[in-house]
């Protein structure tokens, strides 16, 4: 199996070949989707940043690096550590909350896997806000925070405006995105791996970490990456469960581009923030792609 | 003739349908129909009502008008100019207008599409207009605060006084005021304070100024909400100290900052949406607030303790205004809206349902008596008097470095 | 049963390779069937977890209160009657639905063509192309919106001296801006899936002298189908849950729900909202059990059964 697979780039033998370029083409919508929609707003961004902020609030156009100065106070940096912490914590939390439950159905589900996994969304289509609000009448003093409090007869106790509630509501918030990138990359490993790996002796925790994990690592990378990177930029939970008492980067963000309408140094911070986390996330997705062999073969 | 008196009187009938209680029965069915139906109504490009329109030639038409509980009804005419356009686009606070207004104005007007889309607070209003989506709507509702930026960044226009009369009912305090000394540029529309919120039971010391409040901060640690609006919070520290809340002075503004830290660490939470909640769950017993929702609970019997203070040594006074959008499609229909919704009995009706004080003094007469008497809702002249206007401090580089600082270290150490 | 030499499917292998507790009770370990329960009783917390919210947003549908959500002040329909007489919110809903259904279908279809195609892209281009994907994530979504509205003004004024057409903001504005991270999402989950795919059926095609097309038809895309379903739903979700960048990008008219509901937070969320979420989830819900019933049913009179017989076994197992 593995070396015919091996041995596929190399044979040219065949008239898929002279589909190869049409296929490149594929990727022309998305492209111009990013160049139009992401590369250009960017660029915007950018000027911006080397801007200033017109009297009235807004940009005006200058070319002054105090932004960024700012931007980098190590002062005022407390924020992001304190995203930084949110951000790592709430993506533990959600893989491992999403592993069982995407193992569960990717191998467990049989014919109902489906149903399973569209009854994980559904609750996604009702509003956001309504769910949160939702979550305020359960974990306040009407609900669990004061049943709490009353069993531990402590009266000022308090679940909501803590880091628990904060992280609770983020769990439920991106669950979903943690949980289909695994069971997508799950429910498509070959069964028979695992009979083998059993039937030569290895453990059941062994068998998960040396067959199922590797395997399934793409959908485990993508998952932490569609949860940890918008984490970084979150500031809606916290406002709401955290009492507004977490004050994250997003709020940050959303004070000097709302409230302030301070768009160059907004925009300055926006940039800083940007590079910093491309560059982790570059790093960490060749760090762990290290290693394994790269599958150059294409399917079309 | 006869045809238009049938149109007005079937309008009339079903009007006065709509507004009975459907049965039981109706209701699971018409729920998922109407689910699916505005889905379709959607996809088939439509956005608002629709309703028959009368002729294009101007007519009065009289209509009953929705009842505020005040008085006795009274039956209305309307002049309906004779070139209105079929449609209406507002951009508006979320649910800021009686329903039963809108559906009455579409009706006595023509106007067939009447388009309300929402904002949450003034700042993304301007960051949005100042991202250019100008032409868009027709009116809008700022805080007055905010009129003379959206005047010198062309985002409004100036308003044709002939055009509504009823501006004639509009109390002098609010004319002439620093925001458009001409009033060319914006039109009242309801107006409130900012003030101090307590739950005596819990609380008995005496909190009528901010003073006092301040003071108290610190004893009640972890059970004072503010709300999340800078200029609304200055107002303590500041006012406390007899500054302007207005003030720009770098001294005052440097005390002010010392008094909001040293309260910061105690405060339970900067809350705008939630803080009558926290007040009724007793999560706090001291708040800066608004009247939203706290004069409800001072209706119901479990929290009729809850007090709202206008506090003695000052506070301010915000007014929500209507202005009239640059490059608006329908600059007639929102004329003719303005003017409508300044109609007494329409006031009234508007000022029920969103429990904010009208500057219109003609609809008074229809208002519910107790509402009326209400001193947290309709100030007395005097108190008025004292009441500072909110001015746009919105470009005070030192204001917004205490804020950030300030909102960083709410509830810490 | 031998297993055949090349697996096309599953059940061709090890029928019953879904089933554990066989194999518990072969090998006779207590701590498989603990480890079995142990994922069970994880699964259904996650759901009620999920779902216990949705419950407390029904129930309080039903509140008789006049304003906020959060006490209960008795039974009262009143609410449902609201919403049917609101003509605002039924807009909103509406608008969230269209804005949300075509940017599912144009973030799937080429986020899935991009995961196909990129690999035979140049090495330079694929680099940059995925730099953009994870950039597409990482901008905070106040950013992207507002600078999204300014580069729409400018090029729209723009437009409009240079052609004299007058483009406005609306719900094509609101649709693009959403496909853009939706294109992202699916592209990351569909070359996810493609990553660990079994190239040996695609030889195994091409060896017997099968077209690309009917290559990718007939083998590939059943096995991407589920990263493509997961995608369209979760691009689903985002657009129609998504407040921030909607608020900027939209024009008059298109107000979705989020906007709507967000903007009521001044006066107080009212149970009317809470209204709307049930009815979406008693149409969803309504939706899914009648597919299921429905194919239930025919495949009662069918005769089939197996894997055929229910929605789930449609989408998941191959054709063919």
């Amino acid at each position: 199996m593995g070396t015919m697979a091996e041995a596929a780039p190399q044979t040219p033998a065949r008239p898929r070949r002279s589909y190869g370029s049409l296929t490149g083409l594929l990727v022309v919508p998305a492209s111009l989707w990013y160049l139009v929609l992401l590369v250009v707003p960017l660029l915007i961004v950018v000027v911006m940043s080397f801007g200033e902020k017109s009297r009235l609030g807004g940009y005006q156009p200058a070319f002054t690096l105090d932004n960024y100065i700012d931007a980098l106070d190590p002062q005022r940096v407390s924020p992001f550590i304190t995203s930084l912490a949110m951000a790592v914590s709430g993506t533990i939390l959600c893989l491992l909350a999403a592993l069982p439950i995407a193992y569960f159905i990717a191998t467990r589900g049989g014919r109902r896997k489906s149903l399973l996994i569209l009854l994980l969304i559904v609750p996604f289509w009702t509003s956001f806000l309504i769910r949160t609000y939702a979550w305020l009448t359960i974990l306040g003093p009407d609900g669990l925070g004061g049943f709490i409090g009353t069993l531990i007869g402590d009266s000022s106790f308090r679940i909501l405006g803590t880091p628990f509630a904060v992280l609770l509501g983020i769990v439920y918030a991106y669950l979903p995105l943690m949980v289909f990138p695994i069971y997508v990359t799950m429910e498509r490993m070959d069964r028979t791996l695992i009979e083998a790996s059993k039937d030569l002796g290895a453990s059941r925790w062994g068998t998960f970490r040396q067959v199922t994990l590797p395997i399934t690592a793409t959908g485990l990378i993508t998952g932490s990456i569609l949860v940890f990177i918008p984490l970084m930029g979150e500031y809606v939970v916290p406002a709401i469960l955290g009492y507004g008492r977490v004050f994250l980067i997003g709020n940050q963000l959303v004070l000097q581009f709302l409230e302030s309408r301070n768009w160059p140094e907004g925009s300055a911070r926006a940039v800083v923030l940007i590079a910093i986390m491309l560059v982790t996330v570059i790093f960490y997705v060749w760090f762990v792609n290290r290693g394994r062999r790269t599958r150059e073969v294409s399917v079309l | 003739m006869a045809d238009q008196e049938l149109e007005r009187y079937v309008r009339q009938m079903r009007w006065r349908l709509e507004r009975t209680p459907i049965s039981r029965r109706g209701f699971m069915w018409a729920s998922a129909m109407s689910a699916t139906a505005a889905f379709l109504a959607a996809c088939s490009g439509g956005g608002g009502t629709t309703s028959a329109a009368p002729s294009a030639a101007a007519s009065s038409a009289p209509s009953a008008a929705a009842s505020p509980s005040g008085s006795a009804v009274a039956e209305q005419s309307f002049t309906v100019p004779p070139d209105i356009e079929k449609e209406l686009f507002m951009y508006n606070w979320g649910d800021y207008v009686d329903p039963n207004n809108m559906k009455q104005f579409q009706e006595v007007f023509g106007v067939e599409k009447f388009t309300y889309d929402t904002f949450a607070n003034n700042d993304e209003m301007m960051a949005k207009f100042q991202g250019g989506a100008v032409g868009q709507w027709d009116i809008c509702c700022p805080t007055m605060n905010y009129v003379p930026a959206m005047r010198d960044q062309n985002f409004i226009e100036k308003i044709d006084p002939s055009k509504i009369p009823n501006l004639k009912y509009i109390n002098k305090a609010f004319k002439g005021q620093w925001w458009d000394p001409t009033d060319e540029w914006s039109v009242p529309k309801d107006w409130g304070t900012t003030g101090i919120s307590v739950r005596t039971k819990d609380v008995k010391e005496e909190v009528k100024t901010w003073r006092q409040f301040l003071d108290l901060v610190p004893q009640y640690s972890g059970k004072v909400v503010f709300v999340d609006s800078p200029d609304d919070v200055f107002i303590a520290p500041l006012k406390a100290n007899g500054y302007s809340l207005n003030s720009d002075v770098k001294a005052e503004l440097d005390k002010a900052r010392e008094e909001l830290m040293k309260v910061a660490p105690h405060i339970l939470a900067l809350d705008s949406d939630q803080y009558n909640t926290k007040i009724e769950t007793e999560e706090a017993v001291l708040g800066l607030t608004w009247t939203g929702g706290i004069l409800e609970l001072r209706d119901k019997p479990e929290t009729a303790d809850v007090v709202y203070n206008i506090p003695e040594d000052g506070t301010v006074f915000w007014l929500d205004t209507w202005v009239l959008l640059a490059e608006a499609p329908h600059p007639i229909a929102a004329h003719a809206w303005i003017n409508f919704i300044h109609e007494p009995q329409q006031q009234a009706l508007e000022t029920e349902t969103n429990q904010y004080a009208t500057p219109n003094d003609a609809a008074k007469e229809y208002i519910d008596p107790k509402m009326l008497a209400d001193p947290a809702i309709f100030v007395s002249d005097e108190v008025l008097a004292k009441l500072e206007p909110q001015k746009d401090n919105s470009g005070i580089q030192q204001r917004a470095d205490i804020w950030e600082e300030f909102k960083s270290k709410i509830g810490q150490g | 049963m031998t297993a055949p030499a090349t697996p096309v499917s599953r059940s061709d292998v090890l029928p019953n390779v879904d089933v554990a507790p066989g194999r518990a009770k072969r090998r006779g370990r207590t701590r498989d069937r603990l480890v079995e329960g142990w994922l069970r009783g994880h699964t259904l917390l996650i759901y009620l977890f999920l779902y216990f919210p949705i419950a407390v947003v029904v129930v309080f549908s039903f509140n008789a209160t006049n304003r906020r959500v959060t006490q209960w002040e008795g039974f009262s329909l009143k609410w449902y009657e609201s919403v049917l007489n609101d003509t605002v919110i039924q807009a909103a809903l509406a608008n969230s639905f269209r804005v949300a259904i075509t940017t599912a279908i144009l973030a799937t279809l080429f986020g899935t063509m991009a995961a196909l195609g990129l690999q035979r892209t140049p090495r330079w281009f694929r680099t940059i192309f995925e730099a953009l994907t994870f950039v597409s994530i990482i901008v905070p979504e106040i950013v992207i919106a507002l600078s999204t509205l300014v580069f729409y003004s400018t090029s729209f004024d723009a437009v409009h001296e240079l052609f004299g057409v007058r483009w406005r903001l609306g719900f094509e504005t609101i649709i693009a801006a959403h496909a853009l991270f939706n294109i992202s999402l699916v592209m990351l989950l569909v070359r996810a899936r493609l990553s660990g795919m079994d190239r040996t059926h695609v030889e195994a095609s091409f060896d017997l002298y099968g077209t690309p097309w009917r290559t990718f038809w007939q083998i590939t895309f059943p096995q991407l189908l589920p990263a493509i379903v997961a995608g369209f739903l979760l691009s689903f979700t985002f657009s129609f849950d998504d407040y921030v960048i909607t608020y900027f990008v939209s024009g008059a008219g298109t107000t979705t729900l989020p906007l709507y509901v967000f903007s009521t937070i001044r006066k107080g969320v009212t149970p009317a909202t809470n209204a709307v979420a049930a009815v979406m989830l008693l149409i969803t819900l309504t939706v899914l059990v009648v597919g299921q019933f429905l194919v239930w049913r025919n495949a009662r009179r069918t005769g089939q059964r197996g894997a055929q017989a229910s929605v789930a076994g449609m989408i998941t197992e191959q054709s063919g």
